[in-house]
């Protein structure tokens, strides 16, 4: 008992200590784990964000400007495109410097070079180490596939050997030929894949790079220790980067400029708390161990009331809530290589008997937004006032269609299975799918897989249809439409194995181009092609919500928050003075 | 006992030949192609096919199987699939948690559970039993998720005794992280423990030799610490030794919702990945440590009883 007794006081020591409000650190919570600290590894946005702190990549998105833009990081100013969108030249900012690391001479970070980009990209390439990247650059680069292709049986990879496609032009610029236009090239290079690392520090440590982070990022995190808890610093030799003093319209009065030239990262130091589960995650917030809190599940039920708003014993705190929509998109995708969905009529009739009102404000809190195409608000291609007359909820004409395509009252349909993964929620939308299904008389059922049985039914086509949730990797409507694209079949992302040809002609035309009116209209054409031969029964444009507490500052909703955290800053006065109402 | 030592170790052969292959059947018959999981959203054909190559998923079926068995008698698991960490550092780094939580709630609860099964053996068929017995039942049949989501909200939310979430390495800084799992731990353990100690020892309190310690005159307290206690020992090292093994693989459910970044959860991870090499590892390691540790509750008999020979 004395044990016992002992071990209950030691915790009320540690939890008595005290805290104190003079250090600049922000407390936040990753929901997944993190795989590691490789850039070419970093394929979820959780490991992006983590990778985003202490790796750069050439360019990155403003962290206020929406829609989302493009802005240099390690380049300096955006790239020169030729004329046939062929040749990318990229300028590279001067005295960027990497981290101190034991891999550099003396410990001493050295500069960063036009020869580390190429080096860097072609870690992607590199058969050896299957980076989960590499589809960005897959059959885009002029000579890359083939340089993969040559070193795959080889004993070791020669990353001295020259590509005609990756080059170094001067110490400073690097180009880029690629194979076929690819307007969305730009994108990738600020996403984490292409984040540049020193190849001494691949040298140096080998296959445990991946716990051993040496980039040129704002934070410094000397070992990644796999534990719960990630412990960022202040990067002492950071550039001279400074916080924009431009945002969208608006973001003055909200505050979002009040740190306008001050030379970032704003805080010294970030703690990162990995927590899976709701409940401590929800308590942690609650007693201010954390400054950003990601609703998920039945969180946002909680700390809204009805009108949406925050409530009051929230508020009082200071607290803030902020819903954003996503760029993503849900889907019940059909298999168009079963017959039964060959047919528009019953693709149709389903979509029109589909109660997404209900689905709603049962899995959403109403918050959604009900897809009408493939392409989500926020994105080039996506109209507002486009209406798609088969996603309103219409049993009489669903049933009429129904009907026509020899199927009345559902009679001679078989037994649809729609696989789903073993999650209650998902459990739950199919559920509430065979119930709309079966007011026409169609009989649908729930395929339970555990995530990699349903990846692999998608990808050997054994399944009739099977329920998806997508999230834009780039903001380009490209990334979507591509989900329907014939060449894109299974075990590629257009797991429906739907192929149209005026749709495949109009992606193959307007996907190549730059952005433009002109590819904005092809992309419209293209989201409206998908809503009238219904392709999917469409689902729904999700929200995010967050909760802040009050002195956290400067954060603004954004889909790419791998670079966010240099741009956050705390009001240590406001922390200190709400500090007793926790 | 050297040759009964050697001879249970031997065992370990044919065990690990029948583990590797009920692991390999499962893996290959259930779980399926785990290339596309791994690669994710945007994998293409031939990116699935290079991996499975490197995986080595696509030699016969028959060399897939003698690396696992490599791998099980050399105890090299190599690199995980999911996260390309080298699985041993990862069993290191998370058996140092999930031993933190385990090792003292486990062993409070089985003396707290001996103690109390001697004191309600001592009172057995008084109200003091009944009592006793019918809080073990009312304990077991409350959920264990029901004690965490309950007990994490009241003391370490609205008491603010203990820590919500988390763990730091090295005495005492994981203590206030542990605490309270290691409390619901005990709490769950007790229901069940009780009431086997106490029928143990309840089955030993009826014997001869004890009437016979009573009629020398010795106190009730003499004979059931004395005499009864070291007479169930047998039965109680067995329940106890067994369950050594299940600690090292942590408290899933515990350290899932205290942040402790335990083996339970770098298993359950590795589960839902598909991530083999890591499944292998952890089964093959459990094994291992099921035949040790059944191998130290046979040579504790001796100690326990020394009629007990090993032979």
């Amino acid at each position: 008992m004395k044990l016992f007794w002992g071990i209950l006081f030691l915790s009320l020591i540690a939890c008595s200590k005290q805290k104190t409000f003079d250090e600049r650190e922000i407390f936040l919570i990753s929901p997944e784990k993190i795989s590691g600290f490789d850039p070419i590894n970093a394929s979820d946005q959780y490991s992006g964000n983590e990778v985003g702190k202490v790796y750069e990549g050439l360019y990155e998105f403003h962290p206020l400007k929406r829609p989302y833009e493009l802005m240099p990081n390690l380049a300096d100013g955006m790239p020169s495109v030729s004329a046939d969108g062929l040749t990318y030249t990229i300028k590279l900012k001067s005295g960027t410097k990497f981290q101190d690391s034991p891999a550099f001479p003396n410990g001493k970070g050295r500069e960063l070079v036009a020869d580390d980009v190429i080096f860097s990209w072609k870690r992607i390439a590199d058969p050896k180490l299957t980076s989960k990247g590499w589809w960005i650059f897959d059959d885009k680069i002029v000579g890359l596939n083939e340089w993969r292709v040559k070193y795959s049986t080889a004993e070791s990879t020669v990353y001295d050997e020259l590509i005609e496609g990756l080059k170094k032009i001067d110490q400073y610029t690097v180009q880029i030929k690629l194979k076929k236009p690819y307007p969305q090239f730009i994108y990738t290079l600020a996403m984490p894949y292409t984040y540049i690392v020193a190849k001494e520090a691949v040298a140096q440590f080998g296959k445990e790079f991946l716990n051993y982070p040496v980039g040129t990022g704002p934070f410094v995190l000397p070992k990644f220790e796999q534990s719960n808890r990630i412990v960022y610093y202040r990067n002492p030799t950071f550039r001279d980067k400074f916080y924009p003093s431009e945002g969208e319209e608006g973001d003055d009065k909200l505050g979002f400029l009040a740190d306008a030239g001050k030379k970032l990262p704003l805080v010294d130091k970030i703690t990162v708390d990995i927590i899976i589960e709701s409940q401590p995650k929800w308590l942690a917030f609650q007693k201010a161990k954390h400054d950003l809190l990601e609703l998920k599940d039945s969180q946002f039920e909680q700390a809204v009331d009805q009108s949406k708003q925050l409530k009051d014993e929230f508020r009082k705190k200071g607290m803030r809530l902020i819903y954003h929509p996503m760029l993503d998109v849900t889907y019940f995708a059909f298999n168009h290589e079963d017959p039964i969905f060959k047919d528009v009529r019953v693709r149709r009739a389903m979509n029109l008997a589909f109660d997404r009102a209900e689905a709603n404000k049962l899995f959403y809190e109403g918050t959604a937004v009900e897809a009408q195409g493939v392409i989500p608000p926020g994105l080039a291609g996506y109209r507002k006032d486009f209406k798609n007359i088969y996603t309103k909820f219409d049993l009489n004409e669903a049933r009429k269609l129904l009907a026509e395509a020899g199927y009345p009252e559902g009679k001679g349909l078989p037994l649809i299975t729609v696989q789903t993964r073993n999650e209650t929620v998902s459990r739950q939308m199919i559920e509430h799918f065979a119930k709309s299904m079966a007011q026409i008389g169609i009989k649908v059922q729930t395929g339970v897989n555990t995530w990699p049985e349903l990846i692999n039914k998608v990808n050997t086509k054994q399944h009739q249809m099977y329920t998806m949730a997508w999230g834009a990797d780039y903001p380009d409507a490209e990334n979507f439409l591509g989900l329907l694209y014939c060449p894109n079949k299974a075990p590629g992302s257009n797991g429906a194995n739907y192929c149209h040809e005026g749709f495949d002609t109009l992606f193959k035309t307007f996907t190549i181009l730059q952005d433009s009116p002109e590819r904005t209209v092809g992309y419209e054409k293209m989201n409206e092609t998908s809503a009238f031969e219904v392709p999917w029964v469409f689902g729904f444009h999700r929200t995010k919500s967050f909760m802040l507490q009050a002195w956290l500052k400067n954060f603004k909703f954004t889909e790419f928050q791998h670079t966010q955290a240099q741009y956050l800053n705390v009001d240590l006065e406001v922390k200190k003075e709400l500090s007793e109402k926790f | 006992m050297f040759q009964y030592i050697l001879r249970r170790l031997l065992y370990l052969i044919p065990v690990l030949l029948g583990v590797s292959f009920i692991i390999f059947i499962l893996f290959n018959l259930v779980s399926g192609d785990p290339s596309a999981v791994l690669l994710g959203k945007n994998a293409t054909a031939t990116q699935i096919a290079e991996l499975r190559e490197q995986l080595g998923l696509n030699k016969s079926l028959w060399l897939q199987y003698l690396d696992v068995v490599k791998s099980a008698f050399t105890f090299d698991f190599g690199r995980s699939w999911a996260t390309k960490q080298e699985i041993t550092y990862m069993i290191k780094q998370g058996a140092y948690p999930s031993l933190c939580l385990t090792l003292p709630a486990f062993i409070i609860s089985t003396f707290l559970s001996i103690i109390i099964a001697l004191i309600v053996a001592y009172y057995r068929g008084t109200g003091i039993d009944l009592f006793v017995r019918f809080l073990c039942i009312a304990g077991v049949s409350v959920s264990a998720l029901a004690y965490i989501l309950g007990f994490q909200y009241l003391f370490a939310y609205e008491l603010g005794w203990f820590e919500i979430s988390g763990f730091e390495y090295g005495f005492p800084d994981f203590v206030p992280y542990v605490a309270l799992p290691g409390i619901i731990w005990i709490l769950l353990s007790l229901g069940p423990d009780v009431r086997f100690f106490r029928t143990v020892i309840l089955d030993e309190i009826y014997q001869d030799y004890v009437r016979t310690a009573r009629a020398k005159g010795l106190s009730e307290i003499t004979v059931l610490l004395k005499h009864v206690l070291r007479n169930a020992m047998i039965p109680i090292i067995t329940y106890i030794v067994i369950q050594i093994p299940s600690l090292i693989l942590g408290a899933l459910l515990l350290e899932s919702f205290f942040g402790i970044p335990g083996l339970g959860g770098i298993t359950l991870n590795a589960l839902n990945s598909s991530d083999f090499p890591v499944i292998k590892a952890m089964a093959i390691l459990t094994s291992v440590a099921y035949i040790l540790f059944s191998l130290l509750t046979d040579i504790l008999y001796t100690f326990a009883d020394p009629r007990v020979r090993l032979k």
